[in-house]
């Protein structure tokens, strides 16, 4: 059993590692050997979406995946998360890994095929609506929906770095991304199955909620 | 931000995609730089990182930050197992490495090549959100 970083902030700025959380990382867990074999001889290019605390990216530089150096980029819109996931690098050792966080939303400013490990528990609630992004940083409630909620079916936000997915992975890319069963992941898997190997890494009851964690890289 | 993330990073607007300008970001000579020193230098490393870099893009940042000295093609050394490697070529790593790794951007503007949009690091994060009106 890979060790589990060791997270402390406030969880009203951040969303709070919950079982979500820790399904990635176990599905991680399950894929330590396939990752550390795929990106043995490469300098690995690894990207969270939406780190919030910082957990699982502090997660993979802790247990040296895919690699024992690579880059790591974090990116979230939310000005909190940011500092979190610096906060659990540090609280973790992990601070003098090459670990970049970034402002930004989702995929939008990542270059092209650069992504090696894409890594993202989205807000996969699913909502009416989905709140416009907080004018400022203090605006806490608001950058909290924003790391749950995900519009109709809650694939809003999913299905946004689904259809980008080919821009973003390298030819070598792998995905990992977590799913409720309200998301539908199997009507998504059917769709997607013709470009894409997918496989379930995890699957587990949480609560009401069964979650899941999908594989997905090239044909 | 390390420069080596530089790299990496293109600009947001999504029109800009179908132009070959919106990657590297034009970064502000007058940007505030910092030297980190607590990444070691790691040889294995740094010859993986220089095989993965577009190097045009390295180059060119670093001019704009003001290291013009990079030779304009990427260099080619003898071995990819270290311990073959010569004096010269370890001592380019090193300096690789500094360039690369340890460099950051502390506080600076990035500048997208086709739209013109800037965007701003502050206190080593740099932040490529938009305006509603642009995202």
């Amino acid at each position: 059993m890979l060790p589990t970083p060791y997270v402390k902030y406030d969880f009203d700025k951040v969303y709070e590692p919950s079982e979500d959380s820790f399904l990635l990382l176990d599905s991680l867990e399950t894929d330590q050997a396939y990752l550390n074999e795929r990106f043995a001889e490469l300098f690995p290019v690894v990207c969270e979406l939406g780190p919030g605390s910082g957990i699982v990216t502090t997660f993979m530089m802790q247990n040296e995946l895919p690699a024992a150096h690579a880059l790591y980029l974090a990116v979230d819109i939310n000005p909190w998360a940011i500092e979190a996931t610096l906060d659990t690098a540090k609280r973790n050792n992990c601070d003098k890994k090459l670990i970049e966080p970034i402002q930004s939303s989702l995929t939008a400013s990542l270059r092209n095929k650069q992504v090696d490990v894409l890594l993202f528990n989205p807000p996969y609630v699913p909502a009416e609506e989905i709140p416009d992004i907080p004018e400022t940083r203090d605006d806490t409630d608001t950058w909290l929906d924003l790391a749950l909620v995900g519009g109709k079916d809650g694939m809003k936000i999913t299905q946004v770095v689904l259809d980008q997915l080919d821009d973003t992975l390298s030819p070598q890319g792998v995905a990992y991304i977590l799913f409720c069963a309200r998301n539908k992941p199997e009507e998504i898997v059917d769709q997607m199955k013709s470009y894409w190997n997918i496989e379930l890494i995890q699957r587990r009851k949480a609560g009401w909620e069964v979650l899941s964690v999908y594989r997905f890289s090239r044909k | 931000m390390k420069l080596l993330t530089t790299n990496f990073l293109k600009c947001s607007v999504q029109s800009c995609d179908t132009s070959n300008d919106n990657f590297p970001l034009s970064y502000s000579a007058q940007s505030t730089l910092a030297r980190d020193e607590s990444i070691e230098f790691n040889a294995a490393f740094l010859l993986k990182i220089l095989d993965r870099v577009d190097w045009p893009a390295v180059v060119t940042v670093a001019g704009e930050l003001g290291n013009s000295g990079l030779p304009a093609t990427k260099p080619v050394l003898s071995s990819g197992d270290v311990a073959q490697l010569g004096d010269d070529e370890l001592a380019l790593l090193r300096d690789l490495h500094v360039l690369l790794v340890q460099t950051t951007l502390v506080e600076g503007e990035m500048k997208c090549r086709n739209c013109g949009h800037t965007y701003y690091i502050k206190n080593g994060i740099p932040n490529l959100l938009l305006p509603p009106h642009l995202a």
